[in-house]
């Protein structure tokens, strides 16, 4: 076993020494997970959203807040119930909602309780999508407002209205609404003056130190309500390149170590590595063991760079490290029938990067498999690189469970196997 | 107990014999030598007895072990292969800690092992440098030590100074002599006579696969070298010599004879003048040459 340990060790220092051989390892597949991520919508930040809208106030003023989230250019809405805004959030065909609820439309969103206003519903995990969904919406009040207030709003009849019905209302205790008051008569003085400013823009600074987006009764009352995602899909475009790029990461490890075995055929180390006192399974199982220790080093990094820098989502750190070991025993296996394809570095080389471009181009490698057509997912089922993103795709975001990921472990393991097995034998039987 | 005992050994490749029928033997304790042109054979000999290779037919025992694949004999055996079997990307010291450690040493007997090392093969400087950067004499050296970091009784040693310089050649020389009276059995391959006149205390001449001779050293030359060369070259050609035999080839004249000085002695009886007289004794080349008709290097 020191013998073993000795060549995988020699082997992987010797792959950090060729800077080369690094890069394709562990640079490449993070600058293609990075690049098709960006231009595929990246974080999500500078993404359309999609949203539900609904609308349960029914007044004009509601009306006026969904048409203008409709004519943002941040979001892709659509109308729903909310009972099916809630499901669709969870389901992750969508990344909101947002509802005005019955009296929303009252004092235009500001005070109220929580049965009326306006309510956003996230996936608690969405903090960035959250806060810019937040301030969407705050605009959209503002700008609603602002358009009341105009020329035919009756923006001021609404604040006389609901300055009457607060004068009136016996629930609510003097304090509260003298506060909610003055709220109401500073909002009126200040939309009018916006209005006759013509400043653009509608969540400026408030005339008595009150905000606009603020809570309780100096803003609209915006509420946010958790609706966990059933993490049935990619939040972000990282999500997907970032599984896919493990299969680049994979096939350098796979290209690097099958060169290196035929080279160190041809250098003569290989011979006396032969000579020495261990056995030629020992010395196959020392570079099958560097490659596999290596395949799972590299695979790691791009996933816990994909975690840390690009915020993608684990949803099974035990499963992502089943899914990890498993390829990586997969792709020795496919590393030792790789060697066997040449008698040279260059044709092992050629050989070897042809089967791996085909199965990366079918296996999701390339095209990710969740943007792929229904003949191509088929023609994945014969490459490798499929179950060893899918793999790893599961554990990240399609949310498998062991009954999902043991199939698809199963045949890189059994994969694996053969390949080790069938690519040991040829490799003795050269030697005699 | 023969160190090494080769019976009839055969490998071909495909076509091609490499081996032919190939049987030595060589006693613990000398230093015996395989001389051939390239493609003789002399590897593919040395890949059977370290087990590398499988014979055809034959039968090799190292030591008194007739599978020289098992870890006991190889520990046993030290190699040096003709092609450099270094890894570039490693200094020597990493090298020689990684060989070390594929023949079970550990702790500090591999350090110690690995200090002797790169002292005998004077890269002790070096060590922690990478190798790809070393010149080719420095990599032989280093090739060699390699192979000795075990202290194995028995070394076998392919083409060891092929392509290095007439320094590092010299230096390989002192160590395979240091190695020698050390008592340690050698097999050395080469293609350079003047190598195995200088290190080996047998000799067996090899061509397409097959020993053509083997001896020692002075006894092939007696068998096959024929007598020692005169050439006198005389300032004027006398008129007459009064000695048998001889060739002229202008004042150039040139003789073998088994009583070399006699001859001398005659011919400075003619009183004609010299301008150059030398005796050569025959080498391994002429021993080649009178066994294949060919020289070494053709």
């Amino acid at each position: 076993m020191n013998a073993i340990w000795a060549i995988a060790l020699k082997d992987l220092r010797l792959l950090l020494r060729d800077k080369g051989d690094l890069f394709w390892v562990l640079g490449f597949p993070i600058l293609i997970a990075f690049f098709f991520g960006s231009i595929g919508g990246g974080g999500g930040k500078r993404a359309v959203m999609p949203v539900a809208v609904v609308d349960q106030d029914h007044t004009p003023y509601s009306a006026a807040v969904v048409a203008r989230l409709k004519a943002s250019d941040a979001l892709r809405t659509q109308e729903a119930p909310l009972d099916s805004a809630r499901l669709l959030v969870r389901r992750g065909d969508l990344v909101g909602y947002v509802a005005l609820l019955p009296g929303a439309g009252e004092n235009f969103g500001f005070g109220g309780d929580s049965t009326s206003g306006i309510e956003i519903g996230i996936d608690p995990r969405r903090t960035a999508e959250r806060e810019y969904l937040r301030g969407l919406v705050t605009a959209a009040i503002f700008q609603s407002m602002r358009g009341s207030f105009g020329a035919g709003g009756g923006g001021r009849d609404m604040i006389q209205r609901s300055l009457e019905k607060l004068r009136d209302d016996p629930s609510v205790d003097a304090a509260t609404k003298d506060r909610r008051s003055e709220l109401l008569r500073s909002l009126d003085r200040f939309m009018t003056a916006l209005d006759s400013s013509s400043v653009d823009g509608g969540a400026g600074a408030m005339p008595g130190g009150a905000t606009p987006a603020g809570e309780d009764d100096g803003g609209p009352n915006l509420r946010v309500v958790e609706i966990a995602e059933a993490d049935s899909g990619p939040r972000t475009a990282y999500e997907v390149t970032f599984p896919s790029s493990v299969a680049w990461a994979l096939i350098g490890v796979c290209m690097s170590f099958a060169v290196s075995i035929v080279y160190e055929r041809i250098t003569g180390t290989f011979l006396r590595l032969r000579l020495a006192p261990i056995g030629r399974a020992q010395v196959l199982a020392g570079k099958g063991l560097a490659a596999f220790l290596a395949s799972l080093a590299a695979v790691t990094v791009v996933i816990v760079l994909g975690a840390i820098l690009f915020k993608i989502r684990v949803s099974s750190p035990h499963l992502l490290a089943v899914a990890i070991a498993s390829s990586a025993f997969c792709f020795t296996g496919v590393m030792m029938i790789v060697a066997t394809l040449g008698r040279t570095p260059a044709s092992v080389a050629g050989a070897g990067w042809a089967i791996m471009m085909i199965m990366s181009m079918t296996g999701g490698g390339m095209v990710p498999l969740i943007a792929m057509p229904e003949w191509m997912q088929r023609v994945s089922n014969f490459s490798l690189v499929k179950y060893a993103v899918l793999s790893v795709e599961g554990a990240v975001w399609r949310g498998f469970g062991w009954s999902e990921m043991l199939p698809v472990v199963s045949v890189l393991l059994i994969a694996g196997l053969a390949g080790i097995v069938i690519g040991t034998r040829v490799l003795e039987s050269r030697d005699h | 107990m023969h160190a090494i005992e080769v019976a009839s050994l055969r490998k071909s490749y495909g076509a091609l014999t490499a081996v032919d029928d190939l049987s030595f033997t060589v006693a613990p304790g000398e230093a015996f030598g395989l001389l051939g042109p390239n493609g003789a054979g002399k590897t593919t000999t040395i890949g059977m007895i370290v087990g590398a290779l499988s014979p055809d037919a034959g039968r090799v025992v190292v030591d008194g072990e007739s599978d020289p694949t098992r870890p006991a004999i190889r520990r046993r055996i030290g190699v040096a292969p003709q092609a450099l079997a270094l890894y570039q990307e490693l200094t020597a010291e990493e090298n020689l800690d990684f060989f070390g450690s594929l023949y079970g040493l550990a702790g500090a007997r591999r350090a110690e092992r690995v200090r002797w090392a790169l002292d005998f093969a004077g890269l002790a400087d070096r060590r922690r440098d990478r190798v790809g950067g070393y010149s080719g004499g420095m990599q032989r050296r280093l090739n060699l030590v390699c192979g000795l970091l075990h202290d194995p009784p028995v070394i076998l040693l392919d083409e060891p100074t092929v392509g290095v310089d007439p320094q590092s050649r010299n230096a390989i020389f002192e160590a395979i002599e240091t190695l020698k009276r050390e008592g340690r059995t050698i097999l050395y391959t080469t293609h350079y006579m003047e190598e195995a006149e200088r290190l080996c205390d047998r000799v067996a001449i090899m061509d397409h696969g097959k020993i053509l001779a083997i001896d020692r050293v002075d006894a092939l030359l007696r068998a096959y070298g024929g007598a020692p060369t005169v050439e006198i070259e005389f300032a004027d050609r006398p008129a007459s010599l009064d000695v048998n035999g001889g060739t002229w080839d202008g004042p150039r004249w040139r003789v073998q004879s088994e009583r070399p000085v006699e001859i001398l002695q005659q011919a400075m009886g003619a009183g004609a003048a010299f301008q150059h007289v030398s005796i050569e004794r025959a080498t391994l080349e002429d021993v080649f040459l009178r066994l294949t008709g060919r020289r070494l290097r053709d």
